[in-house]
């Protein structure tokens, strides 16, 4: 990448949140007309934390892959993809162009053991419904459909062991 | 004293609560070390271990009843604590302890037979006119005698396993075609959880607030209630926050509550200490749920309101002593509410979050009592339940706490797992808890976000996904790192790396 050419940098978060940072990317974060001192450390006791206004806040990169970045800040995972100008508005293009996800992959959130299929394909589930219950540390898990739509394909079994991820059921949203 | 040298058959924060009080009284205690857990915090607390960690089978030690036994014998201990889960409620096992001399710190077998037996509570409850939900006499034994039933005593319905607890074996149907396949879910759940697929149905209580009572009673049959606690702050029928007392209850519904608890355990004997579960309905109408023959996670912050050692009573009292606390004595003083800190993750929907905790500190101070068995380095693994340290603390009143508790909250430093700290984070602010209008139903109806989301910790996490940007890509003596499109890279690696800026 040609780093003189690049002015500023974006993060977008999972929930379509825009956050933008100049560069060469300073240490403070101008909140109204103050500027705030951000500072990422760590030490024995603490591990790796970011310092602002005298807070310590406990910080971690979870997973990253290429420009995505799941950063684990104050125990609440947040997800984002760091884009350039250049790749921002290539994304626009794309999206311009590219059609509503309409398929909705459920993956097991946890590994565990498949105690029951709720629904079978061809099923019409209502966003929150259960479609799965997982059972994993002694603990049995409702795992419920964030959209509403028709089930269309189901890629497990009860008493099937899944790892975290694996895709559980396939949804075509309404 | 005859008990002289106690054999922990538990593990974790509760095993170092009883150790700390065992200490007190000059009793000795035997710990258990497991291959799960070689390096345990609570190994740390006791006289005496005893090791176990050679053994590989998967099944835990404390749930063995013979090798249990064994070790008691062969340590010359001469009373077994059961702490909660495991043994605890294990009527076969407290019978086992008697049989080889042994005391069981808790109560007698055949109580917690009954008691345990859900179908059997119920019919004592019923017997001793304690109200009960409306349902059935015993067991169901086919989907058609629950609809049956169902019909008559009205929608919504709950099927139970009669051998159940903390949420197994537990079904809410709401119209008849819901039935079958609820009733065949619920009986399978407790057979596989509780060898015992048999179930039965009460009309359900719609958004009831979960109200239980402490009990202390001797074997002379004096039988005392220490007040309530508040535990309606559930998920999936697991509590995740209790308090005492309850701003649900006033002194006279407390006195009837309580009265009805000891009625009770009065009708099992009940010696030693135990917990009477109500459902609370917005009339003030309460129903028997169920005894539990343990002692609880939650029996904190009864102890912080009364003053009372609940662990000191137990072994007092299976020592044979008489109970030397009269109802009027038990005054219920200032506020407490105690906060589970769980390796979960409140984002997944509470879903476990086994790992190794990197680094832990935890506040202290005159209003702040921490239980735990974890220390940094200390793994939650995946054999036991996914608790990290119980944050309790106290207030004036039930406002002070809260405000005591929100900034407890902010000092609690955990890494290596996710935690449920955001959850309660976000619940302290919550108008509705805030105000104790608050049901059983609240974390699936009333809130929208399950934690607490500030605008301003997003933007630093949304910088430092940024740095870490630039870092990787933009800068040119940037350090090196395996970078690898598609490839997941440990945390721990990146931190190391993180070490250096």
């Amino acid at each position: 990448m040609n780093n003189l050419k690049i002015k500023k940098l974006y993060a977008l978060s999972s929930e379509k949140r825009k956050f933008s940072f100049t560069l060469p990317l300073r240490n403070k974060i101008r909140i109204g007309k103050r500027d705030y001192v951000v500072s990422l450390k760590s030490d024995e006791k603490y591990g790796t934390y970011i310092l602002w206004k005298n807070r310590k806040y406990p910080v971690e990169i979870i997973r990253s892959r290429q420009n995505s970045y799941e950063i684990l800040f104050n125990d609440i995972s947040y997800t984002f993809t760091v884009e350039t100008p250049f790749s921002m508005k290539r994304m626009k293009v794309l999206n311009a162009t590219k059609k509503k996800v309409e398929q909705e992959s459920i993956k097991a959130p946890m590994p565990g053991k498949l105690i029951d299929v709720c629904v079978r394909e061809g099923s019409v589930v209502q966003r929150g419904e259960s479609v799965v219950i997982l059972e994993a540390m002694k603990m049995q898990n409702e795992i419920q459909s964030p959209v509403s739509g028709t089930v269309t394909r189901i890629l497990v079994k009860p008493n099937a062991n899944v790892m975290k991820d694996d895709i559980l059921v396939e949804i075509k949203v309404d | 004293m005859k008990i002289k040298k106690i054999l922990i058959a538990n593990r974790g924060e509760i095993a170092i609560r009883i150790i700390r009080t065992a200490k007190q009284m000059k009793i000795s205690t035997v710990a258990i070390r497991t291959a799960i857990e070689p390096n345990a915090m609570y190994l740390e607390y006791a006289d005496e271990i005893y090791d176990y960690s050679e053994d590989l089978t998967e099944i835990p030690v404390f749930l063995d009843i013979e090798k249990i036994i064994e070790i008691a014998l062969n340590t010359g201990a001469d009373a077994i604590h059961p702490g909660y889960g495991f043994l605890a409620e294990n009527a076969y096992f407290a019978n086992k302890c008697l049989e080889n001399k042994l005391i069981f710190i808790g109560p007698d077998p055949d109580t917690i037979y009954k008691m345990g037996n859900k179908t059997i509570a119920r019919k004592i409850a019923l017997a001793n006119g304690i109200p009960v939900a409306s349902g059935s006499e015993g067991n169901i034994s086919n989907e058609e005698e629950a609809i049956a039933l169902a019909e008559k005593i009205g929608y919504p319905v709950i099927i139970k396993a009669a051998s159940g607890g903390g949420g197994r074996g537990m079904r809410i149907v709401r119209k008849a075609e819901d039935m079958e396949k609820f009733f065949m879910i619920a009986s399978k759940e407790a057979e596989k959880a509780f060898k015992d697929p048999s179930v039965f149905i009460e009309k359900y209580i719609e958004n009831p607030k979960h109200i239980e009572f402490q009990i202390l009673g001797d074997k002379f049959g004096n039988v005392i209630h220490l007040g309530e606690r508040e535990c309606s702050i559930q998920r999936k029928h697991q509590k995740l926050l209790e308090e005492a007392p309850s701003s649900a209850l006033n002194s006279e519904l407390r006195r009837k509550m309580g009265a009805t608890a000891v009625k009770i355990a009065k009708a099992v004997d009940y010696y030693s200490a135990g917990t009477v579960e109500f459902l609370l309905d917005s009339d003030d109408n309460y129903y028997f749920m169920e005894m539990n023959t343990r002692i609880q996670v939650e029996h904190t912050v009864t102890e912080i309101v009364t003053g009372i050692d609940l662990i000191q009573q137990q072994i007092r009292i299976a020592n044979g002593n008489a109970l030397n606390i009269k109802q009027e004595d038990v005054i219920l003083k200032g506020w407490a509410i105690e906060c589970r800190i769980n390796a979960e993750d409140v984002q997944a929907g509470f879903a476990p979050d086994p790992g190794k905790i990197e680094n832990l500190s935890m506040p202290s101070g005159p209003e702040i009592r921490i239980d735990t068995g974890i220390k940094a380095g200390s793994s939650i693994v995946s054999s036991y339940d996914s608790m990290i340290a119980k944050l309790i603390v106290k207030g004036k009143d039930r406002k002070d706490a809260i405000k005591n508790c929100k900034m407890a909250l902010d000092k609690v430093w955990i890494k290596g797992t996710k935690t449920t700290l955001p959850f309660f984070r976000m619940l302290v602010r919550n108008q509705k808890f805030l105000e104790g209008n608050f049901t059983t139903a609240f974390i699936e109806k009333d809130i929208e976000k399950y934690y607490l989301n500030s605008e301003y910790e997003e933007m630093l996490a949304a910088w430092l996904a940024t740095k870490m940007f630039v870092e990787e890509n933009l800068e040119e003596n940037s350090i090196q790192v395996d970078f690898e499109n598609g490839k997941e890279m440990s945390p721990w690696l990146m931190n190391k790396r993180m070490n250096q800026f």
